[in-house]
């Protein structure tokens, strides 16, 4: 084969190449990630055409800021965040159960104090009270409210009738007679721990779920803390880095 | 239709030669066509046998050596490289990955805050860190390390990173640190390639296929937030985080510098970095500087704060604060 033919077969293929490349290439949209006004360098990778066919739509892709609404949420009664913005509380009452599965991405919050949702076992309260202290299954009498050691009221010499509404189990009752769900909780932990309830309005104590952008919805007190025992237990952390810093000499 | 195809190559042949192309372009050309040249010989010859999908690879990567710096790409070229890139992960590992290219947001620039009165030492942030971002396993690479802290002074000489007992323990704080996304790095001040840059969400972060591995960054950062893959890194592919940013979490290589980048793939769509929303004391607080009403704003403004090694004025946006 002379130089030339050789240079030429180089050209054609190369050429066939560039025209396959093209066609894998055709599908090409630009779509806004966020804002209208962000188009300019927007790039969707998701519409860029792939030889092994369309994908998969994930819903963890290309969320819109704020629009992640993977929380069931209730408005904060008598507290407003930084600016005086009202935000929101998560509402795990209603069904802890999917409260509890969400994931977020490929990370599972396993040692996270989320879990706690199943742990509300006795929940809801009418399973077994109806109205003033009736029992209705008589299963459940024996494990009722036995694994519960009041650690918290009992250093303020507190009783069940502290926080709990005598007169319908399902409400927490204020110190000014007013009554509050269970999630809202932190109306009834804010009348002595005042300091803690305003940086977790704030955002300093707390946690934010969602996302940093758009509504904002935290974790309610009791979410962290177990209102019959608040201090926070100690556990073996995640394993230790392997990769270590070699130790700095001054010169 | 050879016709046309001869028509085509001499187009392209004429572009080289009347220099309407860089040489970055030219040479990429060039190289394209010899290695497809090489592997039509070699698929010729009965002695070494050579895939489709193993042809399409070594094209692949032809091409990505003479792409441009990612900054300076237009659309068009970093929509190519990466459907390349995909490709490439689904030919050689069988992965499906979706890499981004989403663009900092107008009037965001990213702040964090870290309450050390909450930390437990839990490194819930630490595993969250390395499943999201594809940290190398063999290796062990992390970007969080976690100090614990004797008494009620930050001494980070005294304190130990490599703790492994329960935590808390009596008498002991607890303090994290990664790359704090300084707004006058030192490390994008010494890349003799301009490999690394800080994005204008104040979010610095590395071409990997820039990044000639001087490790310079590595000398320059006062916080040792930067690692080195000394080898290619390791991730099983079922634990593979697929969501992927083209300058954050996508797959690194051999002898390439990588970093904390708050978890570009996640905050440029208004969600929290993974260390953030794993951490389950809610010690980290992640929000928009530039918003008056955000989290972040409220504790700079309300709480005590300091920040590491503020004398040497690398002004990091990332602040401790106690309760």
């Amino acid at each position: 084969m002379s130089r030339a033919t050789i240079a030429s077969t180089l050209g054609i293929v190369c050429a066939l190449v560039s025209c396959n490349a093209d066609q894998s290439d055709e599908v090409r949209a630009l779509p806004a990630a966020h804002e209208a006004d962000s188009t300019a360098l927007a790039i969707d990778t998701m519409a860029v055409g792939r030889p092994g066919g369309a994908r998969a739509p994930d819903t963890t892709d290309h969320i819109q800021p704020g629009q992640l609404r993977t929380v069931a949420t209730a408005p904060v009664m008598n507290w407003t965040g930084p600016g005086g913005k009202p935000f929101e509380v998560q509402i795990r009452t209603e069904d802890p159960a999917t409260a509890n599965a969400r994931r977020f991405g490929t990370i599972t919050l396993r040692n996270s104090a989320r879990r706690r949702s199943p742990d509300l076992g006795q929940y809801p309260c009418t399973s077994c009270h109806l109205g003033r202290g009736m029992v209705l299954r008589d299963a459940r009498i024996k494990d009722a409210h036995q694994n519960i050691k009041p650690d918290h009221p009992a250093q303020t010499g507190a009783t069940c009738a502290t926080c709990h509404a005598a007169d319908n189990v399902e409400l927490l009752a204020l110190r000014n007679g007013e009554r509050a769900t269970l999630d809202h909780a932190y109306r009834v932990c804010a009348q002595c721990h005042f300091s803690q309830a305003e940086s977790w309005a704030g955002g300093a104590h707390g946690k934010r779920l969602d996302g940093w952008q758009g509504r904002r919805v935290v974790m309610g007190c009791a979410d962290c803390h177990d209102p019959h025992k608040p201090a926070i237990e100690s556990r073996t952390p995640f394993r230790a880095p392997q990769l270590k810093r070699p130790p700095y000499r001054r010169p | 239709m050879s016709l046309d195809l001869r028509n085509t190559h001499a187009e392209d042949e004429g572009t080289v030669l009347q220099k309407r192309v860089d040489r970055r372009r030219a040479l990429g050309i060039l190289l394209g066509g010899a290695a497809v040249g090489a592997q039509a010989l070699s698929a010729c010859s009965p002695v070494a046998p050579v895939s489709d999908e193993e042809r399409e690879a070594k094209l692949l990567q032809w091409q990505e050596y003479v792409k441009k710096n990612y900054r300076f790409m237009s659309d068009e070229e970093r929509v190519d490289t990466i459907a390349r890139l995909e490709r490439l992960a689904n030919i050689k590992h069988n992965v499906d990955v979706r890499i981004q290219a989403t663009p900092a947001q107008p009037g965001v620039m990213f702040g964090y805050a870290f309450n050390i009165s909450k930390c437990k030492g839990y490194r819930a942030c630490v595993e969250a860190c390395i499943n999201e971002n594809n940290l190398d396993r063999r290796a062990g690479t992390q970007y969080i390390r976690i100090f614990e802290m004797e008494g009620e002074e930050v001494n980070l000489d005294e304190a130990d990173a490599t703790f492994q007992h329960e935590v808390p323990a009596e008498g002991h704080f607890y303090m994290g640190t990664q790359c704090f996304q300084c707004a006058d790095p030192p490390c994008v001040k010494v890349c003799p390639v301009g490999a690394t840059w800080q994005e204008p969400d104040g979010i610095t972060v590395i071409d990997y296929d820039w990044c000639i591995g001087c490790r310079y960054c590595m000398a320059a950062c006062p916080y040792w937030a930067r690692r080195f893959n000394w080898a290619a890194p390791e991730v099983p592919a079922a634990e593979l985080n697929p969501n992927q940013h083209y300058l954050g979490n996508r797959a690194r290589k051999k002898g390439v510098v990588e970093k904390c980048t708050f978890c570009i793939h996640r905050t440029r769509q208004g969600r929290l970095p993974a260390c953030a929303e794993a951490c389950p004391t809610g010690a980290r607080v992640f929000g928009n500087l530039l918003d008056p009403n955000s989290e972040i704003r409220w504790v700079l403004e309300h709480k005590r704060i300091f920040r590491l090694k503020e004398d040497l004025k690398t002004e990091p946006r990332f602040w401790y604060f106690t309760d």
